[in-house]
């Protein structure tokens, strides 16, 4: 079984271009927390993520652990001060750059398993030979293949 | 570090010169020590044995040589402050502070170097940055300046700061405990001279950055929300660790009185305090937090220490370091005030370079060995204080000059603000010069004219 038969086609993107605001919105609005961003051609530039995001709200100060017991700050204010700047930027300067990218002719176990490694994404990026995205594969994806195929054997027998 | 008598020894150590097997052994390890390519302790004390393996001294004198005095301060210090950090006192000290100017970026600058300064002076520097660097990062970050201005001052202070006491920077320790000067003697001659380096080095800092710190009044509002009190972590422990180092500090300025050494009076408070924290807690307990604040004593620190003073001992031993003694009277003139220039400044400049301590342990016998010329140990008392200035105050010439400067160029960083060596140096250096040169002349003033 090949990535193609597997992944889902219609992906709701990032543009290049996006600020993190747009796509804040666009997240919320799909529910989605993590979108490929890809440029005009349709190419993969990286993604962008909940986690990405959180993770240039958090000042590195604090995530190096040299003030991981912090009572004594107002966390909120301090927090929404990063967060009204972060919002501000451009998608390319907080995206994730080197996503989990399969071919579309990779196998399932070898996509199975380039997830369960890459452990921080919740889906793989399948691309052609240019890069460009032809569609996303979940860990969900997989399982719930493995989930029709065992039932139809089942029913088969 | 005692021993004064110096005389070159005669014999021969396999087949070589004991003064040449001293002179390598101590050129070696300190050459690998600057190269920091291995543990400073570890060379010190494969120096140390080699001193006594090669012949150069035998097991006693190398224990002699050996200043617990300067081993009990470092350790009974040590322990206190290990046991005082964990109040939450120094970031509670540093959000008053910052709350007490409003918000306001340059006093928030002035009060936090303040506060370093005046920690430095009375527990040790290392333990004093490691705990305000953070909290500072934090407040510039609420106010959303650059934090390289107000680290850059905190490194300054601490080191400043540091040289007002007996206590404040382990030069002053090694130099009090070598010229028998007590805690009340640096205060006395030491301290007067550091409130004017200070203001002359915050108002330098003021024209170099203070006129581009602005935040908006939303980001000032933000400092106030700070609230000092949440910083306190354990009420009990602070109050016990209060009376401990006011009772330590005390201690210090009256010792003499009673024929007492400052590593007494340390060490004690140290056992009291360490007694007082977990006064009621069951035995298992007892021993788990005893266990704890022993792993935090910076033994590296303290076996480094003693392999120093093994190393000195043995080119002590040999004589060369009267040699050179005499070599620098000769250069001077025997003139006390071109000796205590000579001291001030070439202490200044290495200790900005290398590491300071090897170079006042190196230091101390060398002005000992001076005393016959100037008529006694007591008319060496300005060289001492040439010594700690320059050693302290240089120490701010590079980012390797102090080990304060180096913890805050490592939270700088993490933080994704690295401090470049050369930036500090054209900022530092300059500045550092200009300390000596108020240490100059207020030694010139006081004790030279």
């Amino acid at each position: 079984m090949l990535a193609e038969n597997t992944m889902v086609t219609e992906v709701t993107t990032a543009h290049v271009n996006d600020r993190v605001c747009d796509v804040l919105e666009r997240m919320r609005a799909t529910k989605l927390r993590m979108l490929p961003v890809v440029d005009d051609a349709g190419i993969v530039a990286g993604v962008i993520s909940t986690f990405s995001i959180m993770e240039n709200l958090v000042p590195s100060y604090i995530v190096s652990g040299d003030l991981n017991q912090i009572p004594y700050a107002p966390d909120m204010g301090i927090l929404r001060r990063h967060y009204l700047e972060v919002i501000e930027k451009d998608l390319l300067s907080v995206m994730e750059t080197k996503p989990l990218l399969v071919k579309r002719d990779e196998s399932l176990l070898s996509t199975a398993a380039a997830l369960t490694a890459f452990g921080k994404h919740e889906y793989a990026l399948v691309v052609d030979e240019d890069k460009r995205l032809i569609g996303v594969i979940s860990a969900g994806d997989i399982l719930d293949r493995l989930g029709t195929m065992v039932e139809s054997a089942e029913n088969d027998a | 570090m005692h021993n004064t008598e110096h005389v070159v020894s005669s014999s021969v150590i396999f087949g070589f010169d004991p003064v040449w097997i001293a002179v390598s052994i101590l050129l070696l390890i300190y050459g690998v020590i600057m190269a920091e390519k291995f543990n400073r302790a570890v060379l010190a004390l494969l120096g140390a044995g080699l001193m006594i393996l090669c012949g150069v001294l035998n097991q006693q004198q190398a224990v002699s040589g050996i200043d617990f005095n300067t081993i009990g301060l470092l350790t009974g210090m040590m322990v206190i402050v290990a046991i005082s950090q964990k109040t939450g006192m120094f970031q509670y000290v540093a959000i008053k502070a910052a709350k007490m100017v409003k918000g306001e970026p340059w006093g928030i600058l002035v009060m936090l170097s303040l506060v370093t300064a005046v920690f430095s002076a009375l527990l040790d520097n290392v333990t004093t940055v490691l705990l305000i660097a953070p909290v500072t990062l934090l407040i510039t970050d609420a106010l959303g300046v650059r934090p390289y201005p107000y680290l850059f001052a905190l490194i300054l202070a601490s080191n400043i700061g540091g040289t007002a006491t007996l206590i404040g920077d382990p030069p002053n320790i090694m130099i009090g405990s070598a010229a028998h000067l007590n805690f009340t003697d640096f205060l006395i001659n030491l301290a007067p001279i550091i409130p004017v380096i200070f203001i002359v080095v915050i108002t330098v800092i003021w024209f170099m950055f203070g006129r581009d710190l602005k935040a908006t009044d939303e980001k000032k509002q933000l400092i106030m929300q700070f609230d000092e009190n949440a910083a306190i972590k354990d009420v009990p422990l602070l109050k016990k660790s209060l009376f401990v180092l006011v009772a330590v500090i005390t201690g210090f300025t009256v010792a003499h009185t009673f024929h007492l050494e400052p590593a007494t009076i340390a060490m004690f408070g140290a056992a009291v305090l360490l007694l007082l924290q977990s006064w009621g807690q069951p035995l298992h307990d007892k021993d788990h937090a005893y266990e704890g604040i022993m792993a935090e004593v910076e033994w590296t620190t303290i076996f480094f220490f003693v392999g120093l003073f093994i190393i000195v001992t043995g080119v002590e031993h040999t004589g060369i370091i009267a040699m050179l003694g005499e070599k620098t009277l000769t250069m001077t003139g025997g003139d006390l005030a071109a000796t205590a220039a000579a001291v001030l400044w070439v202490s200044a400049i290495a200790s900005a370079l290398i590491d300071n301590i090897p170079f006042v342990a190196t230091m101390i016998p060398l002005i000992q060995s001076m005393a016959p010329t100037f008529g006694g140990e007591e008319a060496l008392i300005p060289l001492w204080w040439a010594l700690a200035l320059g050693a302290c105050l240089g120490g701010n010439g590079s980012l390797i000059g102090a080990s304060a400067n180096l913890i805050v160029a490592g939270f700088a960083q993490r933080a994704g603000h690295p401090i470049a060596f050369l930036t500090f140096m054209k900022h530092a250096f300059l500045l550092m010069l200009l300390t000596i040169a108020i240490a100059h002349v207020y030694l010139y003033l006081r004790y030279l004219s």
